[in-house]
């Protein structure tokens, strides 16, 4: 996939908004929103989020997790543990890159959470990579991982696909006619 | 007519139709569009913008698009000619008009229907009021009426009322003379002298504020446009300390929202600030002495064509005591030692040298960790980017340029702005400098004129109005300073530059008198049209500002002539 389609796909998410404007319920095909009324907060979609900001007629509340303490709690948390630990939301990158993109003025201490969001990133990205070497030299046939994001999946989908792929094929010509276990691929 | 409520009366009309925008070359009409182009994306109104040099475009312009659009949104084009009648619109074209030039049309004023004019009426206009100007013809009729009804009764009477009749029609009709020659008198001292009003961005930006929809970017391009008209010298002192505290009511008031919390702003954020900040052309992206030596302000006080004047120049920096290896290299390398005081130092040692007003109240932005910039940086990086003479580019490219270089996005085009600004600069300093020391500035009589020859070095830049307009604003300060006659010095200069080789013309721009005081109010425009049609010569008045005209080259003694016997 494309990061730009996963980022697609995380703008279905759920935001807080404050619009400055009212209108009724609009019945779209992904489900009903609104009724939208000036300072009165209401859920809807990060994409209309988003749009709404530039046309400047509402306020982006930051999500919950997105504070400077919690933030540095779970980096803590993620540095202690050899695993993955969970996330803030699934779509924890996007999320962050988009609202501190468009709505930075709404988000108090914006730089900060830059840093600790990218801090926890490169610590999962890190981790993913040990993994992945070791998965390999190990030969293991089959791995599992909690707790990944689909961004972080797919920063190395093709990459370790294909070289798996690479691999099989020269392990397979080094022992003609033989078949020597299938490295099945399970993530 | 004048528009009282700008929203309802414009904003609401235009909210769901499609808009023609046509706006003028100059860097205010530029932060006017930019203002309402965001606007009109807020909104999603769809508009085609339309850049125009001059009438002959404006016209152009207008034939092309008047079958697709109704509503014509002008910017700084339009008020001071009779607008209906150069485009000779349909009925059910409405023109809505921005502009800064004065004195409005009279006929743009009186017009209820087609013209509406984005204007503030407590903007000392002075137009005349409609009886005045404008009157009923029906008074004939009557008169000549009654004069047939006479006519059945029988002699006796008749010649009793006729005498009476009579009288009454010579009466009238001298009554009329009278009205026409005061009406003659009125509009004459109207509109005979010409000068600027608000600026366009900050009437636009007032709209922007009555929608609550101003953001900080729109703020600052009202700052900009504002700081435009006073490097182009078209605002008195007076006007543009009010506007600046006008524009600093509001700058509070965004500010006010970032102290707001205790958590502060990300630093990408846009933060704009109240600076009482030196008047050196671009000091903060160039060296300090280049700034100095090209500034017109200081180098006009401290004479720096001359040697004496730059020995003055090295008194002064080491009056201050800033080495001269620390002053000759790029701003931002300088010792943070000497950066810190520097305004209050150089204030300190202007004085010395006689210098009163060497600091001016301006705003500055300041967004992300390298990038600050007064708003007379922007305004001379666009103005150099708008009127670009060095590629063979269309008008229009050019626009598009220094359009895309106020937006905060598009940096690098602002750089290569501030460089060109830089090197127009340089070619202007040299310019006046050979100019003052050739002695080309002659007295004509009532007036100076300059004529700047073909084969002076950059006068390829002079060829445009807004350059040629800073040109002979620095040189008829330079030459004030320098001149023993102390009658010269209340002259206005009148200055001429090649235009365009090939077809022989000449570009001729005047302005006002050099003093403390001045209400830079200008009457050439006038005086150019009537001396061009005295001695028919082959002029264009093609651009908006009416002191600024082309002419033949051949034609250039006579016209001369003829103005100096119509000024003295």
């Amino acid at each position: 996939m494309d990061p730009s389609e996963v980022e697609f796909l995380a703008e279905k998410e759920m935001v807080k908004i404050i619009p400055n404007f009212s209108l009724d319920k609009i019945y779209l095909i992904g489900g009903d929103l609104g009724p939208f009324n000036p300072g009165l907060s209401v859920g809807v979609p990060l994409w209309l989020a988003l749009n709404l900001k530039q046309r400047q007629k509402c306020r982006i509340v930051p999500p919950e997790w997105m504070d400077v303490e919690k933030l540095e709690e779970i980096r803590e948390l993620e540095r202690r543990e050899d695993t993955f630990t969970p996330v803030p939301s699934p779509y924890y990158m996007e999320l962050t890159k988009l609202l501190l993109n468009h709505a930075s003025d709404n988000i108090p201490k914006a730089d900060e959470i830059r840093t600790l969001v990218k801090d926890i990133w490169d610590t999962r990205i890190a981790k993913l990579r040990l993994s992945a070497d070791s998965f390999i030299n190990q030969q293991e046939a089959h791995a599992k991982l909690d707790n990944l994001t689909l961004m972080e999946i797919n920063t190395t989908r093709t990459f370790l696909l294909d070289s798996l792929n690479c691999m099989y094929k020269l392990r397979s010509n080094l022992m003609p006619g033989a078949s020597k276990g299938k490295s099945s691929m399970d993530f | 007519m004048f528009v009282t409520d700008i929203r309802k009366e414009f904003y609401d009309v235009v909210a769901n139709q499609r808009v023609a925008l046509l706006v003028s070359s100059d860097i205010d009409a530029l932060c006017a569009c930019k203002i309402l182009q965001a606007l009109f994306h807020c909104d999603q109104i769809q508009y085609t913008l339309v850049p125009v040099t001059g009438w002959q475009d404006l016209g152009t312009a207008f034939l092309e698009h008047k079958e697709q659009f109704r509503f014509f949104v002008l910017i700084n084009c339009g008020a001071n000619v009779d607008l209906l009648e150069t485009l000779l619109p349909d009925e059910d074209s409405i023109f809505f008009i921005c502009d800064t030039h004065r004195p409005v049309d009279v006929v743009n004023v009186y017009n209820d229907n087609q013209i509406k004019l984005l204007i503030k009426q407590d903007d000392d206009l002075g137009v005349p009021s409609y009886d005045d100007i404008f009157r009923d013809e029906d008074e004939e009729g009557d008169d000549s009426g009654h004069e047939s009804d006479e006519s059945t009764e029988p002699s006796g009477k008749r010649r009793r009322f006729e005498d009476g009749a009579v009288e009454r029609r010579i009466e009238r009709q001298r009554a009329k003379r009278e009205w026409e020659a005061r009406r003659r008198e009125i509009l004459f001292d109207y509109e005979q002298y010409e000068y600027h009003g608000t600026s366009a961005a900050m009437v636009i930006f007032e709209l922007a504020w009555v929608l609550t929809k101003d953001t900080k970017d729109m703020l600052w391009w009202a700052i900009i446009g504002l700081a435009d008209q006073w490097v182009h010298d078209k605002i008195t002192n007076m006007k543009y300390v009010t506007d600046i505290a006008t524009l600093q009511r509001h700058v509070s008031r965004h500010n006010h929202r970032n102290e707001d919390e205790e958590n502060s702003l990300s630093i990408d954020c846009m933060r704009i600030s109240f600076e009482y900040d030196l008047r050196l052309t671009l000091y903060q992206h160039w060296s300090l002495y280049e700034s100095i030596y090209n500034s017109s302000y200081t180098s006009c006080n401290f004479k720096l064509w001359s040697l004496t004047g730059q020995k003055k120049l090295q008194e002064f920096l080491a009056d201050m005591g800033l080495p001269l290896k620390q002053v000759r290299q790029k701003f931002n390398s300088m010792d943070m030692s000497i950066k810190e005081n520097l305004r209050d130092v150089i204030e300190e040692s202007s004085n010395k040298f006689g210098m009163k007003d060497i600091r001016i109240q301006t705003f500055g932005v300041h967004f992300g960790f390298k990038n600050r910039f007064l708003a007379s940086d922007v305004v001379h990086a666009a103005t150099a980017l708008l009127e670009n003479t060095e590629k063979d580019e269309g008008a229009g490219d050019n626009f598009i340029k220094a359009l895309d270089c106020l937006s905060r996005s598009n940096l690098e085009r602002l750089h290569l702005g501030i460089n060109m600004a830089k090197k127009k600069l340089m070619a202007i300093q040299q310019t006046l400098a050979s100019c003052i020391c050739t002695n080309l500035i002659v007295s004509q009589g009532p007036f100076l004129y300059c004529y700047l020859m073909e084969g002076t070095p950059d006068v390829k830049l002079f060829s445009k109005p807004m350059a040629l307009t800073l040109l002979s604003k620095y040189l008829l300060t330079a030459f004030v300073r320098s001149t023993r006659n102390k009658r010269c010095r209340l002259l206005p200069l009148i200055m001429a530059a090649p235009l365009d080789v090939e077809k022989g013309t000449v570009i001729i721009l005047g302005i006002p008198p050099e003093s403390e005081t001045s209400d830079k109010k200008n009457f050439f425009g006038r005086a150019f049209e009537k001396a061009a049609e005295s001695t028919s010569s082959r002029t264009l008045h093609d651009h908006f500002d009416t002191s600024v005209i082309e002419l033949k080259m051949e034609d250039r003694t006579k016209f001369l002539d003829a103005l100096i016997t119509l000024l003295s």
